[in-house]
């Protein structure tokens, strides 16, 4: 589907005016679709489209995995949040996980951006430099 | 005369009758005989003129012989000779033609085998490093205590910083 450049603006301007101190505000997010559903402004489907994208986009920039060999203590899960938090800012959605095949280490993906500290991923470099 | 019995009448008779038998014999006899010995003797002139005639003939014709023989074996010589020659030179030719392919076969040959070496070094290389991740990965799991997995986690929280 081709947006146009006006709808692609507008889609930006309300995208911007849900976030709240940077974060995406899921209640603003919701008001502003229900007003664009209601008043059906000109080429509102594309602009739904668009701050469709750029709501999925920053949900994936702010959502964040933590793969673990052991189960992750409360320690390491509020130094991990905060060190996340100091570098991409507040409002991420941090689930954890376990995972023995990673055998020790952290693996950490946050949006496109992967930490990987992982015994596994060490030695499968190791095996790919033979 | 008379003492002897001859008279000259007689005398003259017989010798008028010898003239005449000899002038007969001559005619009839002798003449034909002496021509004959004469052609004869022209034939053999003739013959023995002829025989010279050939055996120069037969030298010339010889030494003619001699000489194309002569000629003939000294193109021959040369012609084997060119022909030696052209045999030598398409020898080296094709000497060297086979030395060129020799050398090319051992080239392809080294470098096949040194091809074929790499790759069996790499995949005695890949194979020892799987085995040695295969390895890892199954012990190392079991010897990292909790310790070890914090100092782990720590260093993968110190990539974000």
């Amino acid at each position: 589907m081709k947006i146009s450049k006006l709808a692609l603006r507008e889609a930006r301007q309300l995208f911007r005016s849900c976030l709240v101190n940077d974060i995406l505000d899921e209640v603003r997010v919701r008001q502003a679709v229900d007003l664009l559903v209601d008043q059906q402004p000109r080429g509102y489907v594309e602009i739904l489209t668009r701050l469709h994208r750029l709501v999925k986009l920053d949900v994936a920039k702010r959502t964040v995995r933590v793969d673990n060999a052991v189960a992750t203590t409360p320690a390491q899960m509020a130094s991990l949040q905060a060190s996340l938090e100091k570098h991409y800012g507040a409002g991420l959605a941090i689930s954890y996980g376990v995972n023995p095949a990673l055998i020790g280490g952290l693996r950490i993906q946050v949006g496109s951006d992967l930490y990987d500290g992982t015994v596994k991923t060490r030695l499968e470099k190791l095996q790919q430099s033979f | 005369m008379d003492k002897l019995g001859i008279t000259w009448i007689e005398l003259l008779e017989q010798a008028l009758s010898f003239s005449f038998v000899l002038f007969v014999l001559w005619k009839l006899a002798y003449r034909p005989i002496f021509n004959m010995l004469e052609a004869r003797k022209e034939k053999i002139a003739e013959g023995v003129a002829n025989a010279d005639k050939i055996k120069v003939e037969l030298a010339k014709t010889e030494a003619a012989r001699q000489k194309i023989l002569a000629e003939a074996g000294d193109l021959a010589n040369k012609i084997i000779a060119e022909a030696r020659a052209a045999a030598a030179r398409v020898q080296e030719v094709e000497t060297q033609k086979a030395v060129t392919a020799a050398e090319q076969i051992l080239i392809k040959a080294r470098e096949a085998a040194a091809q074929e070496r790499a790759a069996t070094l790499a995949a005695l290389k890949r194979e020892v490093g799987r085995l040695v991740v295969q390895t890892s990965m199954t012990v190392t799991g079991k010897m990292l205590s909790p310790v070890d997995q914090n100092r782990l986690a720590e260093e993968t929280q110190k990539q974000i910083a």
